[in-house]
């Protein structure tokens, strides 16, 4: 062993491994180019090889799938495994079995030390840049599924012919489904969840910086993934893809399949890296008692993704093997039950929304006390909440499953424990409300999302208790009242809430600030947009319009049509807040280091902020939100109560 | 390497071993929690359909046995179930290569470095052992995927435990070769330490595994209903749709036809 | 802004009235949560109408057909004004911290002038003890009304075991893709791809479907439940008015899912009688 020595963040002398050639060994020739290229090659590859052995038509066996199946099955999984070789993931795992570990400087260079704008297209671990890319990625899948939900509400607009045939409309719906519930599971998550966390517990990086990159760079590779299946077909069923249907469904469906396969993987990646960071990695003196309301919503969305996705994840394996390798899990005429599908569909399917909403609540009160100038309005409540919420999370799923039929009596069980989640979601209302409470509004862009989101969320969560009764839902389930009231839930609070996150931390992010006039104009506009298309959808859903149908009876067309117009008018808006964010990054109004006069951690650290985030890592003394001043009326009742007492004492 | 008199420190970061260490250990548990819930998923499958045994479909049948409108499925005499036998057979060579390799993480951890290669050699013959053993079980199984819900269920839960071996297997080539190299010591051994948790963690899926396919193969539902033929395979050229109805309220059809079901 | 209080040297009677008495009094004397008080009061008014706004929705097509429909329609009645007083009083909060408090705009950030509240028992309490007992109501009320619903239609039990059973009627529904196909076999399996029900009398559904997941959804009867490959789910219904009204499918069964759709007649128990005659169904009820 190497007798080498080196300064690591101040510490001197710390032995080091041998150092292999010039830092970052292979990883300097590796990065976004590579990993393309090797991607495709292994892709068209994978399926040359995989076309030339598979047996033509003629001789193919009962249950071996048609020809263009296994080549397009092939050519993804080369694709995954390719772009993941190219971009140089494979070499850590590598070195570590080969016993070559990674020197003080070969870490420098792989977060990307003195490696300028290049560090961005690279597998690059410093959890900055990490939280940079999850933000690029998170505006391409959006700007994916905001177009194909212009397409949508285009067919549904048109209510006089046909616009798309009906292949291309259920592939449609499905596609926008999946790609807009990943663009909102890492909304927050991973831009803020990767670039603030860190540095809001006084840490340097997460605890697991080289899996950071992986998580991201294995979603790049499960978007592209779902992209790709719009070229073989589409998926052709919606985003919760029941099987059988979705076995009818054209090459596409494995697209589907492969995205939500390894999206799983980068998912439970993140999540095991941001709890052990956030567990074993916050400054000394941060008890939990002093540790951010944003800390504890991010912990709470990756312990629920944690548990819950690989059910998701399964519920594809199977369909997959059942698609290509002759499973029986869900084909009732060999044993297996669609109702096996919906259960392990669903136990995912409720704790994701959850996975969504919480970390945008979350940011959402830990901005308020910024720009209202007081502590969260009991912080305590606001914990209960997150902590209720994780806790029913995975008990609710079969409310979704009230009218399958599958265990009739469990409807009255489910039934109680969805009413009773709505208690905990309700703190944190609370603490939103209470925060506003005698609160000097700052009317900056941040805040003014928060009015958005809590004037959604009220709207959603009203109406989602009417889909919690079994009975009422009897008239409701599978109409367009159920999507209203999960848009409502998920974009009109969950979306709206992201971007007043997202504005608030731009400044960190980019060190400009978003410009607030064409993001307010976009914003709003958006909202506006938002009311007219989801509040008319719920119009036709009490009128009694199914969901996911392309044509429709004359007497939902009303609605219909108002939808459509506030679906173009939310696509403006949208692309006004994105013209905002392009605009302020390249050429905004630069920001200090702490524009919003911010007294948590993340605030502190200088800007640009250096690669290691603090020179010395700080230590927490004090509770968190120090904000304002003591309530006047408080001492009038001290006042008040002295008084009474002489009195009364006095007779 | 002799224990140093100071702490040894981590090289990327400077911090203490130690500190490494113990967030390697949560990093580990949660990694497992995932795990976890990826077998139960897979549990979970095998049990539900055991219990429904939709359209008689449970059981593999011996000769494959077209459904009929009268035909109630595979009898219990025809059905080919696993031999129980290997599943037993492989988690013991599992358990047996977990309990090499805790060895050799307790050797390294007293200081017996040669002691360590050794266990962790062995522990690595066992899992190819068992990796064959269960490959072999799977090609040589009397039933394929698609026969019977049990088919599907019980090639799925072998084929997860050799996904867990071949992980398993990485591992532990890292773990001799981190030994032979002294990388792995009596000061700096967290990882051995993590790799024996994950593998006690597989010993713990393969028998659950092993389990199931013991005491849950005839299904409880001996009655089931038979629903014939479905056409659940893709559909070649939709049919031509009806025009979209009038509203409601308009006067109603004709008297209808009888339509052949 | 202060409390009103007597003049420090008049006299002041001992009182065994609790502080928090005085507190809640004083603080309703605040202008701000009087202003709160009245918008909720105000905004809740406003909301009122949308509890016959979303029955007039649901009611475009026709009333109710049955009392299971009426009992969705109150229950969305009944829990829309159930959830008027908070949603009203959040609303109330956000207009009025836009209008009555203090605001600061521009680039420099606020002086540190808001009260450093950090809880408030009283008000948390009462939103906890609020919010559960509304939560309460609407599980028992849930749990009441499917009970309700459950012992006049099929749930878990065989259509011989019913309540009524003997003298219900019971019709196969089948759903294939992308047709509905009705069979009435205590009609000697008389099919019909139109539903045609006898007023005033149970009617049994037993379901499935012959390829993939489908949902059988009588919408003016307030009747759904999945028509599975593999299973058979049942449900039931008794309509009160004759009428035409529609049967939907509501999951998504491939390319013409949104044309799966049907007609359902419910005739007075003679017309109906004379169409199993007609249709060439042997024993009529």
């Amino acid at each position: 062993m190497s007798t080498a020595t080196t300064t690591v963040r101040g510490v001197e002398q710390v032995t080091q491994p041998p150092q292999h050639g010039k830092p970052g060994g292979i990883m300097r020739h590796l990065n976004l180019g590579t990993g393309l290229l090797t991607g495709i090659v292994f892709a068209v590859g994978a399926g040359w090889i995989v076309a030339a052995l598979t047996p033509s038509s003629a001789t193919t066996p009962t249950f071996a799938p048609a020809e263009p199946e296994y080549v397009y099955l092939a050519g993804l999984i080369g694709w995954v495994i390719g772009f993941m070789l190219g971009m140089g993931a494979f070499i850590g795992p590598l070195r570590w079995m080969m016993g070559r570990d990674l020197t003080h400087d070969d870490a420098e260079y792989m977060a990307g030390k003195d490696l300028g704008v290049k560090r961005y297209f690279k597998f690059t671990t410093d959890h900055k840049v990490v939280g940079v890319q999850y933000l690029v990625v998170t505006l391409v899948i959006f700007g994916f599924g905001g177009t194909l939900a212009m397409l949508i509400r285009t067919e549904l607009g048109v209510t006089w012919s046909e616009v798309f045939s009906p292949e291309f409309y259920n592939s449609l719906i499905g596609t926008h489904g999946i790609a807009m519930i990943i663009a909102m599971i890492i909304a927050v998550s991973g831009p803020l969840g990767n670039f603030i966390v860190p540095m809001m517990i006084g840490a340097r990086d997460m605890a697991y910086p080289r899996l950071n990159a992986l998580s991201l760079w294995l979603l790049v590779a499960a978007a592209v993934c779902l992209i790709s299946s719009m070229f073989v077909g589409g998926m052709q069923d919606g985003w919760s893809a029941y099987q059988p249907l979705g076995s009818q469904a054209p090459p596409g469906m494995l697209g589907y399949q492969l995205t939500i396969i390894v999206f799983a993987i980068s998912t439970a990646i993140a999540s095991v890296n941001l709890m052990t960071t956030i567990l074993t990695m916050r400054a000394k003196g941060m008890t939990w008692s002093r540790t951010p309301i944003f800390v504890y919503g991010i912990f709470a969305s990756s312990l629920m993704g944690l548990y819950a996705f690989p059910f998701y994840q399964y519920s594809q394996i199977l369909a997959l093997t059942d698609r290509v390798w002759g499973t029986v899990f869900f084909n009732p005429l060999y044993g297996g039950s669609v109702w096996l599908y919906e259960n392990l569909f669903w136990l995912l399917g409720h704790p994701e929304v959850y996975v969504i909403i919480i970390p945008t609540a979350a940011v959402t009160l830990e901005l308020m006390p910024v720009f209202l100038r007081k502590p969260l309005f009991s912080y305590n409540f606001a914990i209960a909440g997150i902590v209720g919420v994780v806790a029913l999370s995975g008990l609710v799923w079969a409310h979704h499953m009230y009218m399958t039929g599958w265990a009739p009596a469990v409807n009255y069980p489910f039934m109680l424990s969805t009413e009773m989640i709505s208690i905990p979601v309700g703190f944190l209302v609370l603490v939103a409300i209470g925060t506003f409470w005698r609160g000097t509004v700052w009317t900056r862009l941040p805040l003014m999302a928060v009015y958005a989101l809590v004037f959604n969320k009220m709207i959603g969560g009203v109406t989602g208790i009417y889909l919690s009764d079994v009975p009422a839902d009897q008239y409701f389930h599978g109409s367009m009242f159920v999507v209203a009231h999960f848009h409502y839930m998920l974009m009109g609070a969950g979306l709206f809430g992201a971007m007043g996150g997202i504005a608030f931390y731009f400044p960190k992010m980019t060190g400009r600030i978003l410009d607030e006039r064409i993001g307010s104009i976009g914003l709003w506009t958006a909202f506006v947009g938002f009311q007219l298309t989801f509040g008319s959808m719920f119009v036709a859903g009490l009128q009694g319009m199914p969901r996911r149908v392309l044509q429709f009876d004359e007497q939902f067309n009303i609605s219909n049509w108002i939808s459509t117009i506030g679906a173009y008018i939310i696509g403006l808006g949208m692309l006004i807040f994105l013209a905002a964010i392009i605009f302020s990054w390249t050429s905004g109004v630069r920001a200090s280091g702490n524009p919003w006069g911010s007294k948590s951690l993340e605030w502190q650290t200088a800007q640009p902020v250096p690669l290691e985030n603090f020179e010395v890592l700080p230590v927490v003394t004090e509770r968190p939100y120090n904000y304002g001043v003591p309530d006047p009326y408080d001492e009038e009742l001290a006042a008040e109560d002295g008084d009474r007492v002489e009195k009364v004492g006095a007779s | 390497m002799s224990a140093p008199t100071e702490e040894t420190l981590f090289p990327t970061t400077g911090e203490p071993v130690a500190t490494i260490a113990r967030r390697g250990r949560v990093g580990l548990w949660l990694m497992i929690v995932a795990d976890v819930a990826g077998t139960i998923a897979l549990l979970i499958s095998y049990t539900y359909l055991w219990s429904l045994n939709v359209n008689g479909g449970w059981a593999p049948p011996g000769a494959r046995v077209p459904f009929t409108e009268s035909n109630t499925g595979p009898q219990k005499a025809d059905a080919t179930w696993a031999a129980e036998w290997p599943f037993w057979v492989i988690l013991l060579l599992v358990l047996l290569s977990t309990v090499a390799m805790w060895w050799s993480y307790k050797a390294v951890k007293a200081g017996f470095e040669a002691a360590a290669v050794t266990g962790a050699v062995l522990s690595t013959l066992l899992m190819v052992a068992a990796l064959i053993a269960q490959w072999i079980q799977i090609t040589t199984f009397p039933f394929g995927p698609s026969d019977g819900a049990y088919g599907s269920a019980v090639i799925l839960l072998c084929a997860s435990n050799l996904f867990h071996m071949l992980l398993v297997l990485f591992l532990l080539i890292g773990i001799v070769n981190r030994t032979r190299k002294g990388l792995i010591s009596q000061d700096v051994n967290y990882q051995s330490q993590a790799v024996s948790y994950y593998m006690t963690w597989v010993v713990v899926a393969v028998l659950l595994g092993a389990l199931v396919t013991t005491f849950f193969v005839e299904s409880p539902n001996t009655d089931p209903a038979v629903f014939g033929t479905f056409e659940t395979g893709a559909k070649s050229a939709p049919e031509a749709p009806p025009s979209p109805s009038a509203t409601p309220s308009s006067s109603p059809s004709a008297s209808p036809s009888p339509s052949a079901s | 802004m202060t409390a009103t209080m007597p003049p420090p040297d008049a006299p002041e009677a001992p009182t065994n009235r609790p502080p928090s008495m005085h507190r809640v009094r004083n603080w309703m004397r605040r202008p701000y949560a009087r202003w709160v008080m009245v918008l909720t009061v105000v905004i809740g008014f406003l909301l009122l109408p949308l509890c016959w706004l979303l029955l007039a929705a649901m009611n475009q097509t026709g009333a109710p057909a049955s009392e299971i429909m009426q009992d969705i329609e109150t229950t969305v009645f009944v829990f829309t004004i159930v959830s008027i007083p908070i949603t009203a009083f959040v609303f109330a909060v956000l207009v009025y911290s836009l209008l009555g408090w203090k605001h600061v705009s521009g680039d420099e950030v606020p002086a540190d002038e808001s009260p450093a509240i950090r809880g408030n028992v009283i008000g948390a309490t009462l939103w906890t003890v609020v919010s559960s007992l509304l939560a309460m109501f609407l599980v028992v009320w849930g749990l009441v009304e499917l009970a309700q619903i459950t012992a006049n239609s099929y749930g878990t039990i065989s259509a011989d075991e019913q309540p009524g059973g003997k003298d219900a009627l019971i019709v196969n529904v089948t759903g294939q893709q992308w047709v509905w196909t009705f069979e009435y076999p205590q009609h000697d399996g008389l099919t019909s791809d139109v539903l045609y029900l006898p007023k005033d009398r149970a009617v049994y559904f037993n379901v499935t479907s012959k390829d993939v997941i489908h949902n059988f959804w009588a919408v003016e009867l307030g009747v759904k439940i999945d028509a599975n490959p593999g299973a058979i789910t049942q449900t039931g219904v008794t309509p009160n008015k004759a009428g035409t009204f529609n049967v939907r499918c509501a999951e998504l069964c491939g390319l013409h899912h949104a044309y799966m759709e049907t007609q359902i007649q419910v005739l007075e128990k003679d017309a109906f009688d004379s169409w199993v005659r007609e249709s060439g169904g042997g024993r009529t009820s």
